[in-house]
């Protein structure tokens, strides 16, 4: 419950607009003001106003160039700070300015971070998509060479192999090698042996000679032991082969022998 | 309504409306009197414009908020100035005296306009004269509250002087000081 408006509460507003109200006095008014006194608020308006011609009744001072370029900049105005430096600068510019460099260092610094931990993670990414990659090849390779095992060892282990020795011509005589025919599947193995590595617009090509014609069974390389092989698919009928034999040819093979043969059998 | 609180009610109406060259006038015409009163408050000339710029800058991101239903845009800026600068004087832990300073760092009391200059010291002059009205213990009174921002009590420990008898003499002059200025101004 509020107090009446009493000449005791009016005489408390001037101290009260001045500032100097406590204890009881302040805690009495301020509760009667709370519940809202018109009277009290017209006749604060009228103090507070004696007050601002109180305020206004001090010596003016002329703001620095300083101070007026400042608080003119905030505006957006064209005042420009003269070359003296202030006396002080004002606490909230610096800590502004503060917040700014701080915020600035600190976004720098966390770009550089996030640059320097992005780079590390696409080298990161290379060196394990390399490894990925080599590891995958090991794999294909090791896949090729478990198929070509499996696929001679079809051949080699079939039941009635048929298998045909050849014997080095002519430039290299101490070259050997040897055919393997499965007569089930007619799938063919072919390996030389000691042959003499070939220029490289030069290749090793197989034929396999069935009435009377030589039939182009595959290109091959030797690797530096001289040592080279052929699989050849689905070859004529064992028993219609007449010989096996090995030319030199231009690279990538001919469908007619016309180099010199170095392995017949 | 005087033609001047006219056009700062303009002027403020169109610094809420981001008016930077409104802005600059209400800088100019109200900043030396606002600087006075910060200076006289708290002495040191170079923390009184500190604390004017804070005073615009305030003023400059909130006039929006100025009501003119409960001041004039004067007694605004100045109980803005007041306000601020006597939360800076009770942070203040120097023992220095305000007085002190003043003799030591007071700037030039000069306004940079002409007719707001002559307007400025009609005012102080008529304010000197309604002050002139009291006894110097009410005015004593009535500056340590108004200028540093003392509560009765602490007024009456600074003057040693009776709680009831700092109230009374506060009350009285308030109250010249209001018939002072009503016949003068």
């Amino acid at each position: 419950m509020s107090t009446p408006h009493t000449p005791r509460i009016e005489e408390l507003l001037p101290a009260y607009a001045l500032g100097a109200l406590d204890g009881d006095d302040l805690r009495e008014l301020e509760a009667h003001l709370a519940a809202g006194c018109e009277e009290c608020r017209r006749q604060l308006a009228l103090w507070q106003g004696d007050l601002e011609a109180l305020a206004a009744g001090v010596e003016p001072v002329a703001p620095s160039d300083v101070t007026r370029a400042r608080v003119l900049r905030l505006a957006g105005g064209t005042d420009r700070a003269p070359a003296a430096p202030p006396r002080r600068t004002p606490w909230w510019m610096t800590a502004a300015a503060a917040v700014l460099l701080a915020l600035a260092l600190w976004g720098l610094l966390g770009q550089e971070r996030m640059e320097r931990e992005v780079r590390g993670l696409e080298a990161e990414r290379d060196r394990l998509s390399r490894q990925v990659n080599g590891l995958e090849q090991q794999v294909g390779l090791a896949r090729d060479e478990a198929r070509r095992a499996q696929q001679a060892l079809q051949v080699l282990a079939a039941p009635g192999v048929q298998s045909v020795l050849l014997a080095g011509l002519g430039p290299s005589p101490g070259a050997k090698g040897r055919t393997y025919v499965n007569p089930s599947t007619r799938d063919a193995l072919f390996y030389a042996f000691d042959l003499p590595s070939l220029p490289a617009d030069k290749t090793y090509e197989l034929w396999f000679i069935a009435a009377g014609k030589p039939v182009a069974a595959g290109t091959f390389e030797v690797d530096p032991r001289g040592t080279g092989t052929v699989r050849v698919e689905r070859v004529t009928d064992a028993r219609q082969i007449q010989a096996w034999a090995v030319t030199i040819e231009p690279r990538g093979g001919v469908p007619q022998p016309t180099g010199a043969m170095v392995l017949k059998g | 309504m005087e033609e001047r609180e006219i056009q700062d009610r303009d002027l403020m109406s169109r610094v809420a409306h981001r008016d930077g060259a409104a802005f600059a006038r209400l800088f100019e015409v109200h900043a030396p009197v606002t600087l006075g009163l910060l200076q006289r408050i708290l002495g040191a000339r170079g923390e009184a414009e500190e604390v004017l710029q804070e005073v615009f800058l305030q003023i400059w991101m909130q006039a929006d908020r100025y009501d003119g239903a409960r001041s004039t845009p004067r007694g605004w800026i100045l109980m803005l100035a007041r306000s601020r600068a006597l939360d800076r004087l009770r942070r203040r832990e120097s023992s220095r005296r305000r007085e002190e300073i003043v003799g030591e760092e007071s700037g030039e009391a000069v306004s940079p306009l002409g007719t707001e200059r002559l307007e400025s010291l009609e005012v102080k002059r008529q304010v000197s004269s309604a002050l002139g009205a009291l006894s110097p213990d009410q005015r004593r009174c009535i500056e340590l509250a108004f200028f540093e921002g003392l509560t009765h009590t602490q007024i009456a420990e600074r003057l040693a002087a009776p709680l009831g008898t700092v109230k009374s003499r506060i009350l009285l002059g308030m109250n010249k000081l209001r018939q002072a200025l009503s016949a003068r101004l």
